[in-house]
């Protein structure tokens, strides 16, 4: 029987560790107070053995990222720590949580990144659709500005986004927090060296933020001593779709996913049975039922060429189109394409053109195979991996699912129809275009 | 970066050594392989790897193919293009077929065929056949960006070319890119159009049909045109261009990028004012007053003779009005005639021109690499030679402090400081000269009025060297040109004159006020030379047969009947002005991408009369706008760039008297009045206002202004 | 205006570049005027000190940025794979019915604004709805009138 394993969320059931006092009342900011006390390269190092990797879906470790960045006397700008908390990704949902119930030790956290990267300055980027996040994380800075010991001379900025899933990557999240287009920049240069106002940038998620009090508290080998080897410490998981019990669950890494799915998640309702699991968040290769006796940990998932991501596991019982779930995805991507690449913008709308004309089945066999070979022409083209991701997805629904495509061709028509949940979802799709600027000069 | 360094790459098996820092796109070609490209455009700043065209495979690196226009050359770099690699080709192919899939293919009707990238390299990498069996993204279109642009959204790929030209080049932010994804497209704000200098640079830029000029819309297809290169001659800069011409007519301007000079840029005045070509008011007949009847149109034949009377009747009391549009060759003739066949050596220039900043002769191109760029004089570069605004700018993307006032330890403490001076006084460049050489400037360029006025007064004092007294009374004035027939002290001087004999292109100009009218001819359709503001020489074509004969040519034969020998060829005039004035440069070489005369050496101090100082009150500083002057005048698509009835503030003057930008403000001058929106620049320094003439009225040099 | 005026300069001031203040500059400018009128874009541009046009440019990148009028309420229900797996579509068509409105529109008298929308990182409670700007979880269709009377009733 799996079980929980709480570091980053440790103390929310008991206390509300959104106040200060009870923070502190279970040693919060005791782990800042410790890394202060030691070098900036002695808390790298510390993160280093920890063997931590980043939890925002790239999963680089952590303290080689920092390690990157160039120290003050070799590029005198200024150093920025920037927090990705833009967690768009369709099946995520830990982000918001851990902001929601534990700000104080993400932002603990936040404080010894700064101190570990030199850096004065920190913001914040957090998803605009995030009010209550928001609003908690404000009140918790406000507790801070009147403890001074504990803000250092640090200033924190709560940056808020206004809708763009493409802002989550960090390229994007720089040019939208420089006030631009959330469109992705080339890499190199890399954020490290040249990010926010081409100065020195160190991009993290919320929840790599959250997992460092602890690490420091008990020393990074301790900490590496959880999970499984490349795959250390817990990872909020967040499970959803067809579970008894969805919700956010703090696991050790390694965790095998039949245990996520029936123990912690309660198994699939009504009886039914599982079809597919979507691993790691809308951008990982899906997996068919029987595929999840496997370990929740980033070698095991490399064995079936998928990923934990941001670790947004979706369950999906028999009665789903695996079609009109690639409708669903390949519309979502085409509405977040950020339209500066041109595999990705035209790719991801001719994507979903094929889709609906095989639901609807009017499709021909030879339009099965264009709409991999449309996948193919986008993955490994693109400038970032939005479009790479959607192509690899839904590609992957054809390959697990293929007998249900070519049943659409051949049936004429999608063989569940209405009683599949996702039928005819109506998606934002086509409402982005505003008209504001289609009227033009005389 | 020393281009000593140097790193050794192999791309498609060929190994070739290139200067660290060269972008792979530049190496290839160094291999003489083309790596195809859309987006990637250096003058437009860092590469930004939007359309994925350039996809190469690069070792060492990841599997995946790299946007290649996004590398630089790396010591035992291996590059494999479509050539050589199955990937690139299948990734370059991959994106046109993309590039296509909501692309018209209207290619028959569309301007650009013939002369386009995306045409080019479908033939050459695309896929042969269309898979894409749904209905294409449609757009509103065509859409006029401007009175001057008209934008085919549908035709668009988002290369993102002319919104980074309006950011990044032109930093006027007019031109931009709205919604996200496959809803992207290219937009000004509402419906304004895009008002800027520049604008039409975009239309070049353009790699598809998508922007096109309205004034060459239709108007020809590729094999039918003709490109004569030549050089603007709308202003000081003298950029290089191409005028396409069909059936005798010009066409369209392009840029002819000369590096040192315009890097390929071009301002709407230089690329869209031919149109004063075909005016209506265009003169084709000499015109003569005579008694009573008042004027009539008179042969050329007829017209030489009056002129060779007025000039004989006036024996010597002959005074002649420059524009500084003539050509070096013209202005030398004009001297030539009637210096040596009339011993009538007063001239009236359009404005004064000093050679000592031939000392500190430097190529344009020189602001960009510079520290410092002090920018002095109060009055705007843009209004008076547009691409030097350009140089400026990128100066300051690179790093440069630019100042508006003078900081005499900033430009002695910098490594490249160059000064430029632009507005009234500076004694034809005598003053920044000065400067320069106390505060060891690197380079310093003064800009004059006129587009030749160097070219002219070298012409005119080495057509002869003796002197004489300026006649009293005058006996005739020569008005040689449009702009000088416009300009209102020579105006004046035509009431106190006995006779007037006027050239000019245009009858509104030259009409009512002259004894006799010679029909004059453009920049366009002249054969010679003109000396820029950097004292560049560079070479004048005729681009197409004028409708009457040229200036040069009627000189010569009045100069047969005052035996005065003058070559009826330019080439001939420039060899012999050549060897006087410009170190004996042969004509052939000012042809292609004209040289820099090398600075003359350092002389003795430089000595300057003080500029006049202010004393208390504001300084108006009132300009003639770029838009403006007779050829402007007279094209109807660029009406919409006049200058607005606006007033430029320095920051600092604007907050002492708590006015905002956008704000309606008085300015006054002892009794007179005017009424102006405020426009806040930082280029501006304080104590001064900055106004367009068409709006200071009668404004005195000293103002005050209130809310 | 000045107020508006004042508080951009305030938020610039947070930034190392006054560019990162677009952002705050337009979600402000929208509170103020109800949506991002050309009006509102120049007033925006004025404060930041840059073209309405570069205002524009950045707004219409963002889907809570509107360049359109919408109604005073907004109604956005996740439609994505895990709330759709619960009923999401069932969600937004009894919103549908409640309001008398298809997903996109308004209602006529300009109160109420429905449209479906991307991932709000709720998957786990589905259905989300999102009323201007707040989450309610859990949501199921016949929840859906309580909801809609609260909007009426003005609350
Ligand atoms: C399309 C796309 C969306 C992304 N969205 C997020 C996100 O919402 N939150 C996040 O932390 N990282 C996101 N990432 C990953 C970031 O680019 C980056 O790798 C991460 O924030 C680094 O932090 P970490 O090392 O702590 O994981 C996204 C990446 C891509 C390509
Ligand atoms: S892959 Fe998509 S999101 Fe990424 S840069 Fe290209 S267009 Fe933008
Ligand atoms: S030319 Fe390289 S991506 Fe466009």
């Amino acid at each position: 029987m799996a079980s929980e394993r709480m570091i980053i969320m440790a103390g929310a059931d008991e206390r509300d560790l959104t106040k200060l006092a009870e923070y502190e009342a279970v040693g919060g900011y005791e782990a800042l107070q410790k890394a202060r006390a030691m070098s900036p390269n002695a808390v790298i190092d510390e993160v280093i053995a920890s063997e931590l990797r980043g939890r925002g879906g790239a999963f680089f470790p952590t303290g080689r990222k920092w390690s990157f960045v160039p120290k003050p006397d070799q590029n005198p700008n200024p150093h920025y720590l920037v927090v990705n908390a833009d967690e768009s990704e369709p099946g995520s949902f830990k982000d918001n949580e851990i902001m929601a119930r534990v700000p104080h030790r993400f932002i603990e956290g936040c404080l010894i990144a700064a101190h570990a990267v030199e850096s004065k300055s920190v913001f914040i980027y957090i998803r605009g659709e995030y009010t209550g996040p928001y609003e908690v994380l404000r009140s918790a800075l406000e507790e801070l500005r009147d403890r001074p010991e504990l803000r250092g001379d640090v200033t924190i900025v709560l940056h808020r986004g206004a809708g763009a899933y493409i802002c989550g990557e960090e390229t994007a999240l720089l040019e939208s927090l420089e006030g631009k287009r959330g469109q992705p920049r080339t890499k190199p240069p890399f954020p490290a060296v040249q990010g926010l106002n081409a100065s020195p940038t160190v991009v993290n998620n919320v929840e790599t933020m959250a997992t460092l009090p602890p690490i420091i508290e008990m020393g990074g080998a301790e900490y590496a001593k959880l999970g499984v080897p490349d795959s250390r410490g817990t990872r909020v998981v967040s499970i959803s779709g067809h579970v008894e019990r969805p919700g956010n669950y703090e696991i050790e890494n390694g965790t095998s996913m039949r245990a996520l799915i029936y123990d912690l998640g309660g198994g699939i309702p009504g009886g039914r049975e599982l079809k597919a699991v979507i691993p790691g968040g809308s951008s990982t290769v899906i997996l068919k039922g029987d595929e999840i006796d496997v370990g929740y940990d980033f070698n095991s998932l490399l064995k079936l060429n998928t990923a934990m991501g941001s670790a947004g596991v979706v369950a999906l019982d028999e009665r789903c189109c695996m079609v009109q779930l690639g409708i669903r995805i390949s519309e979502f991507y085409e509405h977040e394409s950020c339209g500066k690449c041109t595999p990705c913008r035209e790719g991801t709308r001719w994507m979903t053109q094929i889709l609906r004309r095989l639901e609807s089945g009017d499709a021909l066999q030879s339009e099965l195979d264009l709409l991999l070979d449309v996948c193919d022409r986008i993955n490994g083209k693109c400038l970032c991996p939005l479009g790479e991701t959607a192509a690899i997805a839904v590609a992957s629904y054809v390959e697990k699912f293929r007998a249900e495509f070519i049943a659409h061709v051949e049936q004429g028509g999608c063989p569940f129809g209405e009683s599949s949940p996702l039928h005819d979802v109506v998606a934002p799709g086509a409402m982005h275009l505003h008209s504001a600027s289609s009227a033009v000069p005389a | 970066m020393s281009a000593a360094e140097t790193v050794t790459l192999t791309i498609d098996g060929v190994e070739i050594e290139v200067p660290m820092g060269t972008g792979l796109v530049e190496a290839a070609l160094v291999a003489g392989i083309e790596i195809p490209v859309f987006c990637y455009e250096p003058r437009l700043g860092p590469p930004v790897g939007a359309c994925r065209m350039c996809l190469c495979q690069v070792e060492p690196g990841p599997p995946k193919p790299q946007a290649a226009c996004t590398l630089t050359a790396q010591d035992g770099m291996v590059v494999r293009t479509a050539l050589t690699s199955q990937v690139a080709a299948d990734a370059q192919n991959a994106t046109l077929e993309f590039i296509l899939v909501n692309h018209p293919l209207d290619c028959p009707v569309c301007d650009k065929g013939g002369e386009c990238p995306l045409q080019d390299l479908t033939f050459r990498y695309g896929p042969g056949n269309t898979r894409m069996t749904f209905p294409k993204r449609t757009f509103e279109k065509p859409i006029p960006v401007s009175p001057l642009i008209a934008l085919d959204r549908e035709r668009c790929i988002l290369c993102y070319r002319c919104t980074r030209f309006s950011e990044d080049v032109a930093e006027d932010g007019q031109l931009v890119a709205v919604n996200r994804g496959a809803g992207t497209m290219i937009a000004t704000f509402g419906d304004e159009p895009y008002r800027a200098p520049f604008s039409g640079n975009v239309i070049e830029l353009c790699p598809v049909g998508a922007l096109t000029s309205t004034t060459y819309r239709f108007e020809a297809r590729p094999w039918e045109i003709q490109d004569v290169p030549t050089v603007c001659g709308m202003c000081p800069v003298g950029c290089n261009v191409n005028a396409t011409t069909r059936e005798g007519k010009v066409k369209r301007i392009l840029s002819r990028n000369h590096p040192e000079v315009d890097d390929g840029w071009l301002c709407d005045k230089g690329r869209f004012a031919y149109a004063h070509l075909h005016a209506e008011d265009r003169l084709r007949d000499p015109i003569l007053r005579v008694r009573r009847r008042g004027f009539e149109e008179v042969s050329w034949e007829r017209a030489l003779d009056e002129a060779e009377r007025l000039l004989r009747e006036s024996d010597g009391r002959i005074v002649t009005a420059l524009s500084g549009s003539e050509t070096v060759e013209q202005a030398y003739a004009l001297g030539k005639v009637l210096r040596r066949g009339l011993g009538a050596h007063t001239a009236f220039f359009p404005e004064e021109m000093s050679d000592a900043l031939d000392a500190f002769r430097v190529p344009l191109s020189a602001i960009r690499d510079a520290d410092v760029v002090a920018v002095l004089g109060d009055a705007p570069v843009v209004e008076h030679a547009p691409v030097v605004e350009l140089w400026i700018k990128e100066a300051r993307r690179r790093g440069a402090r630019v100042l508006y006032e003078l900081d005499e330890e900033a430009v002695r403490s910098a490594g490249k400081a160059i000064l430029v001076w632009c507005g009234p006084g500076g004694h034809g460049g005598a003053t920044v000269a000065a400067l320069a050489q106390r505060l060891g400037a690197s380079g310093a360029f003064y800009i004059p009025d006129t587009a030749n006025g160097r070219g002219v007064c070298d012409a005119w004092s080495c057509s002869d060297d003796a002197e004489s007294p300026s006649p009293d009374p005058v006996g005739l004035l020569i008005v040689s040109g449009d702009e000088a027939a416009a300009n209102p002290d020579v105006r004046a001087l035509a009431e106190k004159a006995e006779r007037v004999i006027v050239i000019s292109m245009f009858q509104g100009l030259a009409a009512g006020w002259a004894d006799l009218v010679l029909p004059g001819t453009s920049y366009l359709e002249r054969d010679g030379s003109y000396v820029n503001l950097e004292g560049r020489v560079q070479r004048l074509r005729r681009t197409v047969i004028p409708p009457v004969p040229d200036e040069l040519a009627w000189i010569s034969k009045l100069a047969e009947r005052f035996d005065v020998e003058l070559s009826p060829y330019p080439s001939q005039v420039f060899e012999e002005v050549s060897g006087i004035a410009f170190g004996g440069i042969p004509f052939g070489e000012i042809g292609d991408r004209a040289p820099l005369p090398a600075a003359t050496a350092a002389t003795a101090p430089i000595e300057v009369p003080p500029e006049p100082t202010q004393n208390g009150g504001l300084r108006l500083v009132r300009y003639r706008p770029l838009f403006s002057g007779p050829a402007v005048d007279r094209v109807r698509e660029l009406a919409f760039q006049r200058p607005l009835p606006e007033a430029e503030l320095s920051e600092q003057d604007a907050r002492t008297r708590g006015i905002r930008n956008g704000e309606e403000i008085t300015i006054r001058s002892n009794g007179t009045s005017v009424r102006l929106r405020t426009r806040l620049s930082r280029e501006l320094r304080p104590g001064v206002v900055r106004v367009a003439e068409d709006f200071a009225g009668d404004l005195q040099p000293t103002v005050e202004i209130s809310k | 205006m000045s107020t508006y005026y004042e508080e951009v300069q305030a938020i610039k001031t947070q930034y190392p570049n006054w560019r990162s203040a677009t952002l705050p500059a337009l979600r402000l400018a929208q509170e103020k005027h109800g949506y991002l009128s050309p009006e509102a874009l120049r007033e925006c541009a004025e404060a930041l000190g840059t073209t309405p046009a570069f205002c524009e440019a950045v707004a219409s990148f963002y889907e809570m940025l509107h360049l359109a009028p919408t109604g005073r309420h907004m109604v956005e229900v996740c439609t994505n794979v895990s709330c759709a797996l619960v009923g999401a579509q069932q969600v937004l068509e009894s919103f549908e019915q409640e309001l008398g409105i298809r997903a996109g529109e308004t209602t006529e008298d300009g109160e109420v604004t429905l449209r479906p929308i991307e991932c709000l990182g709720g998957c786990g409670w589905a259905t989300v709805v999102s009323i201007d700007h707040h989450y309610r979880t859990h949501v199921k269709p016949e929840d859906v009138p309580a909801i809609v009377q609260e909007l009426r009733s003005g609350e």
